[in-house]
């Protein structure tokens, strides 16, 4: 009864922080899914290949959300076959994916300072490129093979297709269409309308 | 090849009139697009209250959006004189990126999209890299960009440093005789490579491993036990399977990210979700009893699953 009450206070109002990490069981998925990521180079390869390519940003305005967070965000995405709109929704609320996204602490007040647009996430996946990804991998297979927990030594090679998602319809689909559609509005014609059962 | 979908016959003459009735009106539309983007060069060019690197950016951004007019024009001129097209056609104006993921009949519609290539250990279905080629290259072409990644994220190891590629498996793409070369050159010996209608053995004979590893000409650089090893791996299709289903089950079925670059993040966060989510089973000691053969035999460490104590976060 106490700790709902210190939730819903979390919810509601102002008062003091909640460590993420006492409130998201050990067992959780999220949580053991989150553990395995080797985030410190992660990051640390992504902001170094954000600082080549894109200017620094000013002081000014409201500070950024971590790069972490973001690259957290975007991974947990795929995982939980969120949208963003979801998976930033999720953040807000979600102690398990605070806890995936390295929010140590939380201010229980209403304000939400951890909150993240959808479109801050969507800058910040403009940002990355075929590189970072490699890298990214790389990383992460080599942590993977430093902790001794997988072995480059034999391996398999194959492809897959991936289909084009909320492709366009072009102009020719359109109107193959819209002939279709024209001609059955025009009227049966006698020959290949259906017989009338006889009484 | 995998492919999904049912292969399906269209309407081949309503198709072919239609596209090339449709072309030439583009065509005429647009052979306007050429003197408006002179003029709005000049316009940019000439504009004062523009920064030089904002200027810069829109002279680029008209650059690279005239190149694109160009390439789609050269294709409709193409169709409307009854010629056929290069392999890496143009299907969405939006994305030149994409192109027909399978070889078809002109009379049968094909599916629009890309096909990623991946390298993964067989035993747990960890991804080591993967690959994302702009249009559909032959399948041998992934191969070694592939093993070139691998042996990056190798290098990248400090603590263990006798780790290699001894052996790899494929079905179609190990096809190919100068790139079984090019590999064996590297000392990686490749099986799965069916040279009869019979299936590999998983256990093969000591006469067979002596003629592999000559066969290979690798039999001082290779061990007896490697290629035991690596034909006990082999190719099996259903472990194939479900890593890509596990990977299209994280959203890498349908790409929804724009351009090549964007297909690259999104196949790239899938891999990375299913690798952790792998290395989570290894945690656990969730896997296959054929996995956990695999892993003895290669001298893995196994992981108990109170090791969780403490957190990494």
């Amino acid at each position: 009864m106490r700790m709902l009450r210190h939730l819903q206070y979390w919810l509601t109002g102002g008062g003091p922080h909640i460590r993420v990490a006492d409130f998201v069981p050990e067992t959780h998925p999220v949580r053991q899914w989150a553990d395995t990521f080797p985030w410190a180079g992660l990051v640390a390869a992504v902001e170094r290949s954000v600082a080549q390519r894109f200017p620094t940003p000013t002081a000014r305005g409201r500070a950024p959300v971590a790069t972490r967070v973001l690259l957290a965000l975007e991974l947990l995405k795929h995982e939980l076959h969120c949208s963003d709109e979801q998976i930033c929704s999720q953040l807000r609320t979600d102690l398990a994916v605070m806890y995936a996204c390295g929010i140590g602490e939380v201010q229980v007040d209403g304000s939400q300072g951890h909150f993240v647009l959808p479109e801050v996430l969507a800058q910040f996946r403009s940002r990355l490129d075929a590189a970072v990804m490699d890298e990214l991998l790389a990383l992460q297979a080599a942590a993977a093979m430093e902790a001794g927990l997988v072995s480059p030594a034999h391996l398999v090679v194959d492809t897959f297709p991936s289909e084009q998602g909320s492709q366009r319809v072009n102009d020719a689909a359109t109107l193959y269409k819209a002939k279709k559609k024209s001609s059955r509005s025009s009227g049966i014609s006698p020959i290949t309308a259906p017989p009338r059962a006889r009484r | 090849m995998r492919r999904f979908g049912r292969q399906c016959r269209g309407q081949g003459k309503v198709f072919v009139t239609l596209v090339r009735q449709t072309e030439t009106q583009l065509l005429t539309t647009g052979r306007q697009v050429g003197g408006l983007a002179q003029a709005a060069q000049a316009q940019v060019q000439s504009a004062g209250q523009l920064a030089e690197d904002q200027r810069i950016r829109l002279a680029t951004q008209l650059k690279v959006a005239l190149a694109a007019h160009q390439q789609i024009a050269t294709q409709s001129q193409r169709l409307t004189q009854g010629k056929s097209l290069s392999q890496c056609k143009i299907v969405n104006a939006y994305d030149p990126t994409i192109a027909p993921i399978c070889k078809g009949k002109s009379n049968c519609p094909t599916q629009f999209g890309r096909k990623p290539g991946l390298i993964a250990e067989p035993a747990s279905g960890f991804i080591f890299a993967f690959a994302l080629p702009v249009g559909n290259p032959a399948d041998p072409s992934y191969v070694v960009p592939l093993v070139d990644k691998v042996q990056h994220a190798i290098g990248q190891v400090a603590s263990r440093p006798t780790l290699a590629i001894h052996s790899l498996a494929g079905e179609l793409a190990l096809n190919d005789s100068k790139l079984r070369e090019t590999l064996h050159g590297r000392g990686i010996l490749t099986v799965g490579i069916p040279q009869t209608v019979e299936p590999l053995t998983p256990a093969p004979t000591p006469e067979e491993i002596r003629r592999m590893l000559h066969e290979a000409g690798l039999p001082h650089q290779r061990t007896p036990h490697q290629v035991q090893l690596a034909c006990a791996a082999g190719y099996s299709r259903p472990v194939v399977e479900s890593i890509i289903a596990s990977l299209l089950g994280r959203g890498a079925a349908r790409i929804t990210y724009k351009g090549q670059r964007g297909a690259i993040v999104q196949i790239g966060m899938a891999v990375m979700a299913h690798n952790a989510a792998t290395v989570r089973r290894i945690h656990q000691d969730r896997l296959s009893k054929r996995a956990q053969k695999f892993r003895r035999l290669l001298r893995l460490k196994r992981h108990k699953a109170n090791e969780f104590k403490d957190s990494k976060n």
